[in-house]
């Protein structure tokens, strides 16, 4: 973080940069209030408190919200963080308008293409849909149109990764000797764990489901698809994360009137997630059979190590934080904390989003483990789960974080602070209201991802309180979260009309307390923690995987699936190595 | 310290899952607490609150 802006502006020194920003972060929010919308009906309708669309019609929405949510909106607007980040720590812009262009142009294809697939299923005489959620993975076909946008997308970020690398790669020739700037440390780490667990989903994807839709094979192995799905599902969520954690880092801290902790530990941390996304994948599959009980086991063990990084994270932000209050004159235990400025939306939005994540990563934690996640596996605790995750700590970072970064990309000033603070309290209202409501629900074992939840002759029971309080508390926390994203778009929309300003924040990021000196060189060396990150995933996946294609008649299904052991897998790449080494034996004799 | 609009929204927001989860922890010492219960004790806080920023809020004279 060496360089302050030195009063201009990020917009007047950086005006291509601040176009590609503004233009990902509007395809971002236009998705956030498309998305937010959907979930508004969904909660309504699930609770049967009101009931606009036929039940029959509830996949398709909760696909478009999950997709426009948890993938078009989080991404793209990570891609404008980055792209800030980037021109930002490296004081350069990016090498080529032209490419930075090609890669917002080409996410944005990609959107529009798998968005219409997606919407064509109201539309019935269409004969196009793509009800497959989020999730998208067999048995579950959708349109061809649907993966091909997918894969446009995942194609869009892959070069827009290549355009910061560029960026650093031009840099490191100006600057041989000193160490990477800390927020581009964190964009390219991130980017390098985004490739190796991509390659996952690009493989199903392209070869199996794009030839399945389009009727060029006939059957997939349905098992395979959902193994490479979550061999990319599970190092998605940080790459939702690590734009919030970024945010955390660097901006944080000095919104709270202090620097952050330290340079070395954010670094160790980054490295920690490269390392450890990756080989977790498997423990979204605890239920399945076709798994050997032991692969699980081991995804359990590697998942417990990835808390470390979190909690790393926990402790230094709030010791940051608490920094900062006490530079401006807070005291005490506790004290301190009435000294933080929370008239700041960009401050406190942040800050509850990262209360709200503690809570989500105990409720993560009970995912986590094989035995106790049987209980809530598939009921409506996991949403309750993952809207306090990537709905909150990352969402409500990206919207607070917006008040900040928007009017340094727009030279506007934020149009009202207070409707800021408002929406960001609403949302953590809302929020407690909804997901705790949808973790209770799923202790009582209604299911997830259904209209319907109500089933005749027969009563869900809560210990606490009755049903119906947590289909009140769903509606309504379901209902302050839309006005919620009503609120920031209004915000944001008159803000980027607004007069331009010379000064619409002050944009200047203080030094960290402990500084990049402190910390091992070895750290920067990316391509040694890159080929141990794949060395990681190649000892998690081989035999699993090899299993699952012996254990599910082939790559492309067909065969019947005969049940799940170690020994399955181990065969099948004994049998593998000792041909290949037959073979070889016979050419070297 | 003052009570600013902004502190004040802030414990707003935190009551709430206090509110919500008050009956699970009376529940842990077999104190069967009903939903009306907790909105009144809800309810008290507001008025508290209200109050005290009445006291010691932006507008007023006095700094605690
Ligand atoms: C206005 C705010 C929101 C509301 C009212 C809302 C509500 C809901 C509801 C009711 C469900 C359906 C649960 C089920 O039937 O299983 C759901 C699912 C989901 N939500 Fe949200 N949500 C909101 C914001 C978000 C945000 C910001 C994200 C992510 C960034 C998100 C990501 C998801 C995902 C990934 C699913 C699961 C889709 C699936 O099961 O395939 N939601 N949401
Ligand atoms: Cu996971």
């Amino acid at each position: 973080m060496a360089t302050a802006s030195g009063g201009s502006e990020f917009v007047d020194k950086f005006p291509d940069e601040a176009a590609i920003i503004k233009a990902s972060f509007l395809i971002a929010f236009v998705s956030l209030g498309i998305g937010a919308f959907f979930g508004l009906i969904q909660a309504l309708h699930r609770t049967n408190v009101l009931r606009v669309i036929d039940s029959a019609d509830y996949y398709t929405l909760l696909t478009g919200h999950g997709v426009l949510l948890a993938i078009v909106f989080t991404i793209f607007f990570l891609c404008g963080v980055f792209h800030w980040a980037v021109a930002r720590s490296l004081d350069r812009p990016a090498e080529s308008a032209l490419f930075s262009w090609a890669w917002v142009g080409l996410m944005t294809t990609g959107t529009v293409l798998a968005t219409v697939a997606i919407l064509g299923g109201l539309v019935p005489n269409l004969g196009m849909s793509a009800d497959v959620l989020f999730t998208f993975y067999a048995p579950l076909q959708a349109h061809p149109i649907f993966y091909i946008g997918l894969a446009m997308f995942i194609v869009g970020t892959w070069l827009s990764g290549a355009d910061w690398f560029l960026s650093y790669r031009a840099w490191r020739q100006d600057h041989p000797d000193e160490r990477i700037p800390l927020q581009t440390f964190m964009v390219l780490t991130t980017m390098i764990m985004w490739y190796i667990s991509t390659l996952g989903v690009a493989v199903s994807v392209v070869f199996f489901l794009i030839p399945w839709s389009l009727g060029l094979i006939e059957s997939v192995n349905p098992l395979l698809t959902r193994t490479l799905f979550w061999y990319f599902g599970h190092p998605i969520v940080y790459f939702w994360l690590m734009p919030a954690y970024l945010l955390w880092y660097t901006v944080l801290p000095k919104l709270a009137g202090g620097r952050l902790f330290s340079d070395p530990l954010a670094r160790v941390v980054f490295l920690l997630f490269l390392l450890l996304s990756t080989p977790v994948g498997i423990h979204h599959q605890y239920l399945d059979p076709g798994i050997a009980e032991g692969f699980k086991f081991i995804a359990m063990t590697n998942t417990m190590f990835l808390l470390l990084p979190s909690l790393l994270t926990a402790f230094t932000v709030v010791a940051s934080v608490e920094h900062g209050a006490r530079q401006r004159g807070g005291e005490g235990y506790l004290r301190w904390l009435g000294a933080l400025p929370w008239r700041d939306p960009a401050f406190t939005g942040m800050a509850l989003a990262g209360a709200m994540f503690a809570a989500g990563g105990f409720s993560g934690m009970i995912n986590a483990g094989m035995n106790i996640n049987y209980l809530i596996h598939n009921t409506l605790w996991v949403p309750g789960h993952f809207h306090l995750t990537v709905g909150t700590a990352v969402a409500l970072t990206m919207m607070a974080g917006s008040y900040w970064l928007v009017p340094q990309v727009t030279g506007t000033k934020l149009y009202s602070r207070p409707i800021g603070l408002l929406q960001v309290i609403m949302w953590f209202v809302g929020m407690v209201f909804m997901s705790n409501a949808m973790h209770r629900a799923g202790l009582a074992g209604i299911p997830r991802r259904t209209a319907e939840p109500q089933y005749q002759n027969f009563e869900f029971l809560t210990p606490i309180g009755s049903i119906f309080e947590l289909r009140v508390q769903i509606a309504l926390g379901g209902t302050l979260l839309f006005l919620s994203v009503v609120l920031f778009l209004f915000n944001i929309l008159l803000t980027s009309l607004g007069e331009e300003s010379d000064r619409p924040v002050d944009s200047y990021l203080p030094e960290p307390l402990s500084g990049p000196e402190g910390s091992p060189r070895i750290l920067d060396n990316l391509a040694m923690w890159t080929g141990i990150a794949a060395v990681l995933v190649v000892l998690a996946y081989t035999l699993p995987l090899a299993g699952i294609i012996q254990n599910g008649g082939g790559l492309f299904g067909g065969g019947l699936p005969v049940p799940a052991t170690v020994s399955a897998g181990f065969d099948l790449v004994m049998t593998t190595v000792t041909s290949a080494f037959n073979t070889l034996w016979g050419v070297v004799a | 310290m003052k009570l600013t609009k902004a502190r004040a929204l802030i414990l707003i927001a935190f009551s709430v899952p206090v509110a919500i989860e008050l009956r699970t922890v009376a529940g842990f010492f077999n104190v069967e607490l009903p939903l009306i219960a907790v909105a009144v004790i809800e309810f008290l806080f507001l008025a508290l609150l209200f109050v005290l920023y009445g006291l010691y809020g932006e507008g007023s004279e006095s700094a605690a």
